[in-house]
């Protein structure tokens, strides 16, 4: 499942690529992320819940930040598991400069697996790109804010 | 196919109902359990808390009041679909209500279920949303009515805060010329592109519902405004059912693609209006 989307933030373009590679900031935009934990250099332990309303699973898994050009890309490598299945991911994140602000654009390949793949396949993707929504919301919420 | 322990509670009354929502932690309500218990089955869901509206007395019930019909939230698919005063002064609900599902889950699954879990292609909200319904909601400390373009807010999202309990449904009198046209996924019935429409012929006015086709269910003010006091000529439908998915993001997954989905859409607006100028 290929999902994109693209993002105006209101702040230049070293700030976001700063905020946006920054654990703590990734933690409070993933709504859900109940926890962090450096492993390696840009690899984290990660928990998350994830889902909307009643359908939401627990998952266990790492995030990584690979390929970091700053202040211009980088890929957001995610997976995890949990009882209703496995999330896999990787999301290129590319910033330009669009005068004052900053135009963040992701393209991302998802796969999910499991039980809620084969049950929920009406409504993952739907799912997936109200998720990544929310996350960039927060995101540029939070970096505006600050 | 066995769900994680959970906590049971079986209110009796409304209040106590709103009460143990405000109580209790991550709860989910249980109403005919059509979505809900398979979703707890398969693990989809995993509340700690259900509460079982069912034995709550006065829920089910279909009234006339001032020309307006209120419908009980528990009221099942089977009732709406085989009540004699639905076909007479709401036939858009009896026949949205014979396309939900088969006929077990009708005879399980209720309208306010099914319009608190706010499936994207449920089919009630399409009928909900052309009828200009008004949902009456019950909160620990008042009731509070809402309009159904305000219910839906997101995918599986509502208006609904976690300590209310939707009760009733309040929709109008209408005439005879309304319709619901969907095109099914074929294994669950799920609407890939359903759409409810409601005619008034004294006035000059079309009220257009439409669900499965975005992440929310929407009212189809484009083409309402492109028919608005116009004669109904098949062009006239033709060229406004071209606007069916403007200001909506049809969504894209294994059934239909976003390109199909919005022709659907248009196809399916056309049918409607059509079939409903002709009744």
């Amino acid at each position: 499942m290929k999902l994109t989307g693209s993002y105006e933030i209101n702040a230049p373009r070293d700030k976001v690529f700063a905020a946006i590679t920054d654990p703590n900031v990734l933690q409070s935009s993933i709504e859900g992320c109940e926890k962090m934990v450096k492993t390696a250099d840009d690899t984290y332990d990660a928990h998350l819940k994830l889902g909307v309303a009643g359908l939401k699973g627990s998952y266990v898994g790492k995030v990584q930040l690979k390929d970091i050009k700053a202040p211009e890309s980088y890929t957001l490598v995610m997976e995890g598991k949990g009882a209703p299945g496995f999330v896999k991911g990787t999301a290129k994140i590319t910033l330009a400069d669009n005068g004052d602000k900053t135009e963040l654009h992701y393209e991302a390949d998802v796969q999910v697996g499991g039980m809620i793949a084969a049950i929920g396949s009406r409504l993952i993707e739907a799912i997936a790109k109200k998720m990544a929504d929310d996350f960039f919301k927060k995101f540029a919420q939070q970096v505006q804010g600050s | 196919m066995i769900p994680v322990a959970f906590e049971y509670f079986r209110p009796q009354t409304i209040n106590e109902a709103v009460g143990l929502l405000s109580q209790k932690e991550d709860v989910k309500i249980l109403a005919g359990g059509h979505s809900l218990v398979p979703a707890m089955k398969f693990r989809l869901a995993q509340p700690k808390t259900i509460i079982d509206i069912s034995r709550i007395a006065d829920l089910s019930y279909i009234r006339e009041t001032n020309s307006q019909i209120h419908i009980g939230a528990m009221t099942t698919h089977h009732l709406l679909e085989s009540s004699d005063l639905l076909r007479q002064k709401c036939p858009l609900l009896s026949e949205t209500a014979a396309n939900i599902g088969d006929v077990q889950v009708r005879n399980r699954g209720s309208i306010g279920g099914s319009l608190a879990h706010a499936d994207p292609a449920a089919d009630w909200p399409a009928a909900i949303l052309a009828l200009e319904a008004e949902l009456l909601i019950s909160g620990p400390n008042n009731q509070r009515t809402i309009k159904a373009t305000e219910f839906f807010v997101d995918i599986m999202q509502t208006a609904l805060q976690p300590n209310e309990i939707l009760t009733e449904i309040r929709v109008p009198v209408t005439s005879k010329s309304v319709a619901y046209v969907k095109f099914a996924q074929k294994a669950s019935g799920f609407a890939i592109a359903g759409v409810a429409s409601w005619i008034d012929k004294s006035k000059n006015s079309v009220r257009v519902g439409i669900t499965g086709i975005a992440a929310k269910p929407y009212r189809a003010t484009a083409v309402e405004q492109a028919l608005e006091g116009r004669p109904l000529s098949a062009d006239a439908i033709a060229q406004a059912a071209r606007k069916a998915v403007q200001g909506a993001d049809p969504l894209n997954d294994m059934h239909a693609s976003s390109a199909f989905r919005a022709h659907l859409a248009e196809v399916n607006t056309r049918r409607s209006l059509e079939l409903a100028n002709s009744r």
